[in-house]
């Protein structure tokens, strides 16, 4: 019951569940209850790349042409990209970490959040180059309503799930009283709590993030902002991975082979399942007419936004075995998938925007002129 | 040669020119989805009705009984398949 960061228990990892069995004790993969996981570590590390290696300079004369709306739509867009992913790069860390029993799936847990914060630096890397007072950007993610409107819900699931660890990694299973207060908890509903924040780290990463890189993408598709299109490029790569491992999670849970429990759960939670996906469409919706609230851009407008919604919604409840819930069939951004495809994908040192590759960290500083009619 | 016969009735022939299911299906302007072209995302996921495909990679996105990924497999007998 109590977490223990090497668990003396001789134990068989091969029989141990994905979550609350005994924790892990020896970190080895010479043997994987689920290869799976091991395959996914593999692939994220084959996928590593560094911010600094994607040159962004041009990006500041695009920003600074953009009209005041398309810079709203913009940086609004990477301010709820910096949220996500602050939630990302430690959560599941704080959240999984305390309750997993297969060192498979604990490392690729490990290996997952550290992708997410070169997620987060890199748009510490896009924030410093389009404006001179990056700490103006970053501090409105604080203040702004329309994005801690998304925190609340980004975070909910989490919170409860780490606050009942915590309580019962303390004090065990039934009710207690904690400084005045009186708290329940078992181990049944500990895995309720897993099963849906699991849920919503999937609404999260296979819809909102892919809400946004449509936001991203279509500047690009303008030949606008590229060095931040080549990087969500590579995030958009990582979460791919990201939501297939969330995928074959949830996929184990509900099967019951793994934790029989589970599969009651996965049952008695569909409502709240569709609940779930159906408020963060509902969300995303929101958060396009507040992007487009100025006007719209060439290509993209709330309306299309709101059909992708529905859209990437739907097809991401049908791979999890559920029904689609909006009548949307066909993908109105058809053109974002070649922003998808992995062997496009690629950081060649011998590409020119690449700047580590250049000796020393040369003047960044350029404007219009300095480009003329050449063609990057 | 197999033949990939889709669930509205029209059929394709397989030949090696493809290099993938995905592939031959685009040839004839088809509209699959794809993001990652190659079997980690799940984006291309088609209903197998009959038949058997083989993977050029075995994929790491999840693929539940009855469908298949277009993008990193080729046809081994006749099969019909279902694009959502
Ligand atoms: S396109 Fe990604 S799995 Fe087929
Ligand atoms: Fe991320
Ligand atoms: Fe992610």
């Amino acid at each position: 019951m109590a977490y223990t960061t090497f668990n003396r228990q001789i134990n068989d990892q091969m029989k141990e569940p994905m979550f609350f069995g005994n924790p892990v004790n020896v970190s080895r993969y010479d043997q994987q209850k689920y290869g799976i996981f091991e395959k996914l570590i593999e692939k994220q590390l084959s996928f590593f790349w560094r911010p600094e290696e994607v040159d962004v300079s041009k990006d500041r004369i695009d920003y600074q042409n953009l009209p005041e709306h398309e810079k709203h739509i913009f940086i609004s867009n990477l301010k709820y990209q910096t949220l996500l992913d602050s939630v990302q790069g430690r959560s599941p860390n704080v959240a999984f970490l305390p309750i997993v029993s297969l060192p498979e799936l604990e490392t690729w847990i490990e290996t997952w959040a550290f992708s997410e914060t070169i997620h987060s630096r890199s748009y510490t890397h896009i924030v410093r180059n389009i404006s001179a007072e990056p700490h103006k950007v970053f501090d409105d993610i604080m203040l702004n309503e329309k994005i801690l409107e998304r925190a609340e819900d980004v975070t909910r699931y989490y919170d409860d799930l780490i606050n009942g660890i915590n309580l019962y990694q303390r004090c065990g299973e039934g009710t207690h009283s904690i400084n005045g207060e009186t708290h329940s908890i078992s181990l049944y509903e500990l895995k309720r709590r897993l099963y849906l924040c699991v849920m919503s780290v999937n609404v999260l990463e296979a819809i909102r993030f892919y809400v946004s890189f449509a936001c991203s993408f279509a500047f690009a598709e303008r030949e606008l902002m590229e060095g931040n299109a080549k990087i969500i490029r590579l995030i958009a790569r990582d979460e791919a991975l990201h939501l297939t491992g969330t995928q074959h999670m949830l996929n184990i849970m509900a099967a019951g082979d793994d934790d029989a429990d589970m599969a009651k759960i996965a049952k008695e939670c569909e409502e709240e399942a569709y609940t779930i996906f159906r408020k963060a469409a509902e969300q995303e919706k929101d958060w396009a007419q507040y992007l487009f609230k100025d006007g719209s851009m060439i290509g993209l407008n709330k309306d299309i936004l709101c059909q992708y919604v529905e859209y990437i919604t739907n097809s991401r409840m049908q791979a999890i075995g559920m029904k689609a819930i909006f009548p949307t069939t066909q993908n109105p951004i058809p053109w974002i998938n070649t922003w998808l495809v992995s062997d496009n994908v690629q950081v060649a040192p011998q590409e020119a925007e690449i700047s580590s590759y250049l000796v020393g960290q040369i003047d960044n500083e350029v404007d219009g002129g300095d480009f003329g009619d050449f063609d990057l | 040669m197999p033949d990939i016969k889709l669930s509205n009735g029209v059929v394709i022939n397989f030949d090696n020119s493809a290099r993938t299911l995905l592939d031959a299906l685009e040839r004839e302007q088809l509209e699959v989805n794809f993001h990652c072209r190659e079997g980690y995302c799940g984006a291309c996921r088609c209903k197998l009705l009959s038949g058997e495909v083989n993977y050029i990679n075995e994929p790491l996105a999840f693929v539940r009984k009855g469908e298949f990924l277009p993008c990193c497999s080729v046809p081994v007998t006749d099969i019909e398949i279902e694009i959502p």
